[in-house]
């Protein structure tokens, strides 16, 4: 391969790496939920520590973004409304990153 | 039901059509964000902004005397947004801002009183925001500001009145590099005094900025796109501050 064909390939590498980043702070912004006054990142660490607390009592105290003490009073509201905005968005996010790395 | 809605600054200087720009970014407001807008402006602005039924205009004599690049910079009346806004909840936003998403409705979901962006992300990779080392304070993002009338938020913004009264004071005691007022830098020392040197409450997420230096060639109503170092980018569904000029005439 010349070296014009392999700077052609690594320039696109670039512009993908770069969509991809930017399709990943779009996820993210995204990921951010409202619940109670408080706000919250729909990812998997909040998913699992809700659910984790949840298994062993009706209502519990965790942190929002902000380092703020939340009392969840309704664990199970909480879990929905995290899984649904998470799947929400990373399936945007999957469809998006098909796109993407399908032009390579 | 708390009264609520979306606030820009749009007056234009000798070297820039602000207007042009507000032609562009306040019905993407309108249009994602479902929400009432208030232009601040000034008399001389005015005739040149959008007519749209749900935009109000405040006209105020805007003081002067800032610049940036040499040219005049109109950014020193952003402190009396708490005063001239009409809204309980206020979402202020720079007049580059494009809105392509509803994401910031989450912030009026929020018991917060006051927040704005502490993290930027540059959408060109090049990583060109960080000022870490240009002054002794972190500094935080006034592009995006949501507030309520609160004793907090007046608070906030007071001070901010008051530090740009004595910016070269503030300027010399947080070591800032950047001479000339930037609200930045003066909301970032408000918030830290405010707030007794102790940590706030932030937006949670990354400020997508386009920087100068990329060249808008492109804007719908689904996105932009831009030529930069001679490669070239493209957003869809995502909210970007633009910072080169030149988008008022693309």
């Amino acid at each position: 391969m010349d070296i014009s064909k392999l700077k052609q390939r690594s320039d696109r590498a670039y512009a993908i790496a770069l969509e991809k980043q930017n399709a990943l702070e779009k996820a993210k912004s995204r990921m951010i939920l409202a619940h109670h006054g408080h706000l919250f990142k729909a990812d998997a660490v909040t998913i699992n520590l809700v659910r984790a607390l949840a298994d062993d009592a009706e209502t519990f105290v965790i942190l929002d973004v902000n380092d703020n003490p939340v009392l969840v009073e309704d664990p199970k509201a909480l879990l929905e409304a995290l899984k649904s905005k998470n799947q929400e968005v990373l399936n945007s996010y999957h469809q998006l990153y098909k796109t993407i790395t399908e032009t390579r | 039901m708390a009264k609520q809605g979306v606030m820009v600054y749009c007056i234009n200087t000798d070297q820039y059509r602000y207007d042009r720009i507000a032609a562009k970014t306040v019905p993407l407001l309108v249009e994602n964000l479902g929400m009432p807008i208030t232009v601040v402006t000034n008399e001389d602005t005015r005739p040149y902004l959008p007519v749209m039924e749900s935009v109000d205009h405040v006209v105020i004599e805007n003081q002067t005397g800032n610049s940036i690049n040499g040219k005049p910079w109109h950014n020193l009346d952003r402190h009396r947004a708490y005063d001239l806004s009409p809204y309980d909840k206020t979402l202020l936003v720079d007049i580059d801002f494009f809105c392509y998403s509803d994401n910031l409705l989450t912030l009026f979901d929020t018991d917060h009183d006051f927040l704005v962006h502490d993290q930027v992300h540059d959408v060109t990779g090049k990583d060109s925001y960080n000022f870490r080392r240009a002054s002794a304070i972190p500094m935080v993002w006034a592009t995006l500001i949501f507030f309520k009338k609160s004793m907090y938020a007046r608070a906030i913004f007071d001070m901010v009145g008051y530090i740009k009264a004595n910016y070269q004071f503030y300027c010399d005691l947080y070591r800032i590099d950047f001479t000339n007022f930037r609200n930045d830098y003066a909301f970032a020392i408000a918030l830290q005094q405010i707030n007794g040197f102790g940590s706030y409450p932030v937006i949670p997420t990354k400020l997508c900025t386009l920087p100068a230096r990329a060249k808008v060639t492109s804007v719908n109503d689904k996105g932009l796109t831009w030529h930069v170092d001679g490669g070239q980018g493209k957003l869809e569904d995502t909210d970007v501050h633009v910072i080169d000029k030149g988008v008022a005439y693309v």
